[in-house]
């Protein structure tokens, strides 16, 4: 009895594990045996062992240029997560306020850039947006005779541009998290907290703050990782191949790809990949103090 | 230490266990593709009408217009109509890199493949390419413009059989350009500064600036290279960096450089002329604009030298499970690539330059002024290199194009940092 | 009293004001591209600000539906994402409630590794899963990709649900626990209804996360006919839709339609059952 009781947890992971396993963990294992042989163009089959080469040459790439995009990834990271927690927390709460007959229908239209395929959207505002001859954002500075801006051709404002437009990609399901997790608030607490006086940023931060963490928590650090490993914007924005933009901004996963997997080196992008790994669960330590619960 | 070891007995148990429900839903995938094939199986019956007994289909895979592939498939499967064979084209997005997944793969994985010559060698160094020759003879090949079967051989062994071939051309629009079109480049030079306004968004002459491909004509003009026969990457050759300082004044007047923002502003009659290519013509005829060609090979550069642009040839390649397995059908196929019929539809259908050289007897063809700008440019144009050194060199020659036309950075700093780039880059597909 | 009222009324009328601006703001580019998808003309983008003055017309959407096999990937991205979010909230509600009930040793690490695992972006170990698809035979096949994307959306989905159900608190179980429910039926019958707004934000998760996902759909997929739309949509712009800029924002616009409906229709589903024995606001 005592050991079933034991088992039981373990039993409900089953399926989930299995599935983890094999879509997952069985893939980093596999790329972690690839990061060891000399697997390329020219050794596709017959490839083999070679031992700890592939990081040795792997780490010479970890020179200026990766410590930099380190420092961007981070920018971007926090920035991203600031400003997206802080706007979706108040956009759900305007939502949940009391006598907002619209509510559900502007909830609808907010979601509406999360119903995109993402690179869908980026097309989208890179052709409709950001478009130098064509795009909206100059066409709208046009009718005030402001002249035309190239939004993608140096660092700083294509950084700012990828920011915008991953702000708009994410804030949805900030936006819809934040809410569920308001929901869950008991609302008899708002109701003593105004009996006792307290005002809306007393209950706001008193009850409404305590209240949507535990919910918030694992979603705002998904999202965190998920920020942290973007890709398909600074990529598809700056660095399509044939249309580069002309911004050399990199962030380690774009730098990885630039430097490692265009040359068709499977051991030695393996090797970065696994370096990239060991990065993010270095991150993740940094980050773990999220984790805690407030148990 | 615990994690990692219990995260590896988790990945053991779980393929041993996924192993097991694998022959499960093995069948349920094959049931998919079972009926799917009866789907396209049917899709092709309505199409035509088939000949007795099952034609043997070779599946070729493109990433190119499927207007073109239609034109190839039709012209091949009337040829072989007697033969039971057919062959069908399928597109794939990202052609190289699935290949690479899928060149193995027999069940899975296309019989041919169809795309530019330029990543032959690294197909062929990945060794899933069977040499043509093994399935047909020189002398079928006999009428093949001997510049298009040089660009598919790789380390002497012909691997590719070349059905078209395309350059960069001079299109301009014959109500919007005013008087002669130049026969210098700086002759260009001087009509753009005089009919550009880039504030009203009106231009004389566009190009992709910042492409490799479409700033190569410069390039090898003034002498310079990519990546040679050696690949040794030439960024920062002298020739190519004054090539690209020079092509820094036409980029100026030329937009933002983009393939969707230079071809829009040619179809809205706000650019007087284009560098492009046939791809450019079908959008061009739907907006009923009246065209002019005139071959890069009749513009001269300061240094006498006319422009010279890369050619790209296109044709097919066979995998070598389908040569060793399907070889009687796969080089039937291949016959059938080789008769000018194919040549003379494409050109009639699609503006593309047949390879073979028989397709030029017919009257259409020579009538045909874009194809024949590309015949004549095809004198002085280089066939893109197709060393798999050279799939890499795409990126750095782009990345210091666009620092230098869109970054304002210094050419010849520029050129260092990307020349080690490459270097680098090349180093590393060891 | 009056006075309260009336600075209510202001304060509604504000707040509608406010999220009138947000909601334009944010639909703007959307916005555009619908202006273009029914514009007239075959150039790819206008140089004019309003495309509109060229015309209506439907003619872009209708040669979506028609040329392509659009209504084919459709069904193809309905199967899966169904079956995705039917395999991927089995495997994760029981595991998440294990999680969040259950004090057992190696849980705390579990709950690491999970999240750090999660932050590994798939792309890099693509190569490692296409292999294992070979071997296994489960190329080009349905449930070979709602096996990847299950896999792919399960780590989100224990966290999420997990941060959810500790809110719950534990003694509404218990209660029936002494009425000798199973487990199965406590989390069926108490714990679904009460997380409803989690289950329903991470299931639309999925649901979302396979509509737009295409780098494995065009990947480990072969055949056009088994596209999904977002696969398929993938492989078109690559020429066609590029230059016609109209008929991709027709498409862009159509692939978004069944979502929207999706979360119109799940909203009012959202009110969390916890909240009703409370005092109504």
């Amino acid at each position: 009895m005592r050991s079933k009781r034991k088992a039981a947890p373990w039993l409900h992971m089953i399926p989930a594990f299995l599935l983890i396993g094999a879509i997952i963990i069985f893939p980093i294992v596999y790329t972690a045996y690839i990061s060891f042989t000399n697997m390329n163009l020219f050794h596709w089959d017959d490839y083999s062992f070679i031992g700890l080469n592939n990081y040795v040459r792997a780490l010479f790439k970890v020179d200026t240029g990766f410590l930099s995009a380190i420092g961007v990834t981070l920018i971007w990271t926090v920035l991203n997560m600031g400003i997206q927690v802080a706007l979706a927390f108040f956009i759900a709460l305007g939502l949940n306020a009391r006598g907002l007959k619209l509510a559900r229908f502007y909830k609808t239209l907010l979601m509406f850039p999360w119903a995109m395929p993402a690179y869908v959207s980026i097309l989208l505002w890179k052709v409709g947006i950001y478009n130098s001859e064509f795009g909206l954002a100059n066409k709208l500075l046009g009718l005030f005779g402001i002249d035309k801006i190239n939004y993608l051709s140096r660092n700083v404002p294509a950084f700012i541009s990828c920011m915008v437009l991953n702000l708009w990609m994410a804030l949805p399901f900030m936006i819809m998290t934040f809410d569920g997790a308001l929901q869950s608030i008991d609302k008899s607490y708002y109701e003593s907290a105004k009996m006792d006086g307290a005002g809306f940023w007393v209950s706001t931060l008193k009850i409404t703050v305590p209240g949507v963490r535990p919910v918030m928590t694992p979603a705002v650090i998904m999202t965190t990782f998920t920020t942290f490993k973007q890709f398909d914007i600074i990529y598809l924005l700056t660095q399509q191949k044939g249309s580069l933009s002309g911004a050399t901004l990199q962030t380690v996963i774009t730098y990885a790809h630039q430097n490692a997997f265009v040359s068709n080196n499977y051991g030695l992008s393996a090797a970065v990949s696994m370096i990239i790994f060991v990065l993010i669960i270095a991150f993740s330590l940094f980050m773990n103090r999220g984790l805690k619960e407030e148990a | 230490m615990k994690r990692i070891l219990s995260g590896i007995l988790c990945g053991a148990l779980i393929t041993g266990l996924f192993g097991g429900c694998g022959g499960e839903t093995g069948n349920v995938g094959a049931n998919a593709v079972g009926t799917a094939k009866n789907e396209s199986a049917a899709d092709t019956a309505e199409e035509e009408t088939q000949p007795k007994g099952e034609a043997q289909v070779i599946r070729i895979w493109h990433d190119g217009d499927e207007a073109i592939m239609e034109t190839i498939a039709e012209e091949v499967n009337s040829i072989l109509e007697d033969d039971m064979v057919s062959v069908q084209f399928e597109k794939k997005t990202g052609l190289t890199d699935q290949l690479q997944l899928y060149g193995t793969d027999e069940v899975n994985g296309p019989d041919m493949y169809f795309y530019a010559h330029d990543s032959l060698g690294t197909f062929a160094e990945l060794g899933i390419l069977a040499p043509i020759t093994d399935l047909i003879t020189e002398k079928d090949e006999g009428y093949l413009l001997p510049m298009t079967v040089e660009a598919g051989t790789y380390q002497g062994i012909q691997y590719m059989l070349p059905v078209y071939y395309e350059t960069l051309l001079f299109i301009y629009n014959q109500d919007l350009w005013e008087g002669e079109i130049p026969d210098t480049t700086d002759g260009l030079y001087d009509y753009m500064t005089a009919h550009t306004d880039t504030e009203a968004g009106t231009y004389a002459v566009l190009n992709q600036h910042s492409t490799a491909y479409n700033v190569a004509p410069f390039i090898n003009g003034f002498g310079g290279y990519i990546i040679n026969e050696n690949a040794k990457p030439g960024l920062n050759d002298a020739a190519t960096i004054e090539a690209i300082t020079y092509n820094q004044k036409f980029a100026a007047l030329q937009a933002d450089g983009d393939y969707n923002t230079i071809n829009t502003l040619f179809l809205e009659q706000k650019a007087a002329a284009i560098i492009g290519g046939p791809w450019l013509i079908s959008g061009i005829n739907e907006a009923g604009i009246r065209y002019g060609i005139k071959s890069l090979s009749e513009f001269t550069l300061p240094n006498g030298e006319k422009l010279a642009p890369y050619s790209g040839i296109q044709g097919v390649g066979v995998l070598k499970y389908a040569a060793e397995n399907k070889k009687d059908a796969v080089s039937k196929v291949l016959l059938a690539l080789c008769d000018e019929s194919v040549g003379v539809a494409l050109a009639q259908k699609a503006n593309c330059a047949p390879a073979n050289q028989q397709s030029y007897a017919d009257t259409d063809v020579v009538d045909n002024e874009m194809i024949m700008a590309m015949r004549e440019t095809a004198e002085t144009a280089q066939p893109m290199p197709n060393i798999p050194e050279m799939s890499v060199m795409w990126g750095p020659t782009e990345s210091l194009l666009a620092a230098v036309n869109k970054s304002g950075e210094d050419v010849q700093t520029a050129a260092e940092t990307y020349q080690k780039e490459a270097e680098t880059a090349i180093a590393d597909m060891h | 009293m009056k006075k309260k009222k009336v600075r209510r009324i202001f304060g509604i009328a504000f707040l509608n004001l406010a999220f009138m601006i947000l909601c334009f703001v944010g639909l703007l580019p959307i916005l555009y591209a619908l202006l273009l998808s029914v514009s007239e003309g075959a150039s790819a983008l206008s140089s004019s600000l309003f495309a509109a003055s060229r015309g209506f017309t439907l003619e872009n959407y209708r040669s979506i539906l028609v040329e392509e096999p659009f209504l084919r990937w459709l069904f193809n991205s309905v199967i899966l994402s169904v079956g995705t979010m039917v395999v991927a909230m089995a495997c994760s509600v029981v595991a998440a409630y294990a999680f969040s009930r259950y004090r057992f040793c190696g849980r705390m690490q579990a709950l690491r590794g999970l999240l750090v695992l999660n932050a590994f972006p798939q792309i890099l170990t693509m190569f490692a899963v296409f292999r294992l698809f070979r071997t296994l035979h489960l190329l080009d096949s349905r449930a070979g990709l709602i096996f990847v994307y299950a896999g792919s959306m399960c780590i989100f989905s224990i966290l999420n649900l997990k941060g959810y159900f500790d809110t719950i608190p534990v003694e509404i179980e218990e209660a029936s626990k002494i009425d000798g429910a199973t487990e199965l039926q406590l989390l069926w019958k108490i714990i679904l209804p009460l997380a409803r707004p989690a289950i329903i934000v991470t299931a639309v998760m999925v649901l979302i996360y396979v509509w737009n996902e295409y780098l494995f759909a065009t990947t480990f997929v072969l055949n056009e006919s088994s596209y999904t739309l977002a696969g398929g949509l993938y492989q078109l712009q690559a020429n066609d839709y590029s230059r016609s800029w109209p008929l991709f924002s027709a498409a862009a616009i159509l692939v978004s339609v069944p979502i929207l409906v999706i979360f119109f229709v799940v909203q009012k589903h959202m009110v969390s059952g916890l909240t009703a024995g409370g005092v109504k606001g």
